[in-house]
């Protein structure tokens, strides 16, 4: 019972990484169906309520791109040299999927939690 | 105005120190294209906080936001692809096969090392040379090489291993057919009984027949007679095989260990190594006398340099011989351990029966 109270915070931080990880995957590509460079987007997932560390997303964007969902470029913009990402032919494709299934896990969670749902 | 500009000067230096920290770090073909993203993103929350506060940042400002994005290996670390010497797959068996190197290897290492320093005087007169501290010394550090090349060994093997498998996916290859059985440590298989009835009763029949008279051998030219300290081995040792027999023929008939019977064997098999280490204090000449009449002084000498011979090597053995017998009581004593302990093991098919 002790050991359950002390490591709580702790426990329900992992939880909530490991929740939010595949969700964050989803997030990026969904927000990057408009071409964005990396800090304008790491801003707009923070306004939606999805902060995001530099840290774990451009590595993120690095993958995704090395996977063939995500295609980017350098452009001059304000005088500064930025690289632009925006969702790939084949990640849009992908990005409807995932939509798909996060909506069926929402739908059983929903069935789950739902007491009525119940037999 | 110097002032500011010598400040900008000094946070872009900061800046281009951390960034050159980080590409250290970075593989060459991606260094250039992720400082110049990381260099952007930094430089585009400067800007947007010096906006926010109407005025540029200063040092410390900026070394709070640097230190708060991490040690640049760290930084550099999430862009590479994560590698393991020895990956999740692996790691438990790894960690098992440590252990039982520890156990099987490195204790009985040390164990031999105190039984020969302790008993065998001519080894310890070998070592003791540079005093006690010394032998201690030296014996910790061949331990120290002796560990690390086991361990070291292990992991290399490990490591291969870990490339293998990424290869060519072993692990993912198994049939649930080639599981072990589950079986119950505290059953005593009856096959096994039944050789160790058979044994004793062998042995005992042998012992007699050989052993019961004090003259081994009786001839004109030679005489062997075992001195009367001999008889008490010869009770002792034909004791423990009938009791060992009348145990076995018990575990056959109820095939589980019980405290009562795991305290017998332990009883019985302290007396058999306590007998065998008694045995060993001897030399030759205290357990037989030799007699041989009609004999050259030279032959005579080579009697000697016989037994002397044989007193060495029981001396050297001894160690060896404290050592088994220490193993065993150890098992036996965790195994009156285990049955105390013991809860009730799942008949068989219980388990799929309740998953079903």
């Amino acid at each position: 019972m002790t050991n359950g109270t002390q490591g709580g915070p702790e426990i329900l931080e992992n939880l909530k990484l490991e929740l939010r990880r595949g969700c964050l995957i989803v997030a990026v590509l969904a927000q990057l169906r408009t071409e964005q460079y990396g800090y304008t987007l790491r801003k707009a997932l923070a306004d939606d309520g999805l902060a995001i560390d530099e840290g774990t997303l451009y590595p993120l964007l690095r993958r995704l791109e090395t996977q063939g969902l995500l295609v980017s470029q350098w452009r001059e913009e304000d005088k500064r040299n930025k690289r632009f990402y925006r969702l790939s032919p084949a990640g849009e494709q992908i990005l409807n999927q995932l939509l798909q299934e996060w909506k069926n896990i929402n739908a059983s969670l929903d069935r789950i939690l739902e007491p009525a749902g119940r037999p | 105005m110097k002032s500011s500009t010598k400040s900008s000067s000094n946070t872009a230096e900061l800046l281009d120190r951390y960034l050159h920290a980080v590409r250290f770090w970075l593989p060459k073909a991606q260094q250039q294209d992720i400082i110049a993203e990381l260099s952007e993103d930094l430089r585009s929350q400067i800007e947007e906080k010096e906006t926010g506060l109407g005025r540029s940042l200063n040092e410390t400002e900026i070394e709070a936001m640097l230190k708060l994005r991490g040690r640049p290996f760290m930084v550099a670390n999430r862009y590479l692809p994560q590698e393991s010497l020895i990956g999740p797959a692996l790691f438990p068996i790894y960690r098992f096969v440590m252990k039982v190197v520890a156990l099987c290897y490195l204790v009985p290492w040390v164990l031999v090392w105190i039984g020969m320093m302790s008993l065998n005087s001519s080894y310890r007169a070998q070592h003791i040379s540079a005093g006690w501290l010394g032998a201690i010394a030296s014996a910790w550090g061949a331990l120290w090489s002796t560990a690390f090349i086991a361990l070291a060994t292990v992991t290399l093997v490990f490591a291969v291993l870990e490339r293998v498998q990424a290869k060519s996916h072993f692990l993912d290859q198994w049939n649930p057919r080639k599981l072990p059985p589950v079986r119950n440590p505290n059953h005593i298989s009856r096959a096994g009984s039944l050789i160790e009835v058979v044994v004793n009763l062998v042995f005992a029949g042998w012992w007699i027949k050989l052993m019961s008279s004090s003259v081994i051998l009786d001839r004109p030219e030679i005489r062997i007679v075992l001195t009367p300290v001999w008889r008490y081995f010869f009770w002792g040792f034909l004791l423990l095989a009938f009791v060992n027999a009348a145990h076995a023929v018990v575990n056959f008939a109820r095939p589980y260990w019980t405290v009562p019977r795991a305290s017998v064997r332990l009883i019985t098999d302290a007396t058999a190594s306590g007998l065998f280490c008694w045995m060993f204090q001897f030399k030759v000449n205290g357990l037989a006398e030799v007699t041989i009449p009609k004999i050259a002084p030279a032959q005579m000498a080579q009697m000697q340099v016989a037994a002397n011979a044989i007193n060495l090597a029981m001396a050297r053995a001894f160690p060896f011989v404290l050592l088994v017998g220490v193993v065993i009581l150890l098992v036996d004593a965790y195994r009156i351990y285990r049955v105390k302990n013991a809860t009730p093991a799942p008949l068989k098919g219980e388990i799929s029966a309740a998953v079903v």
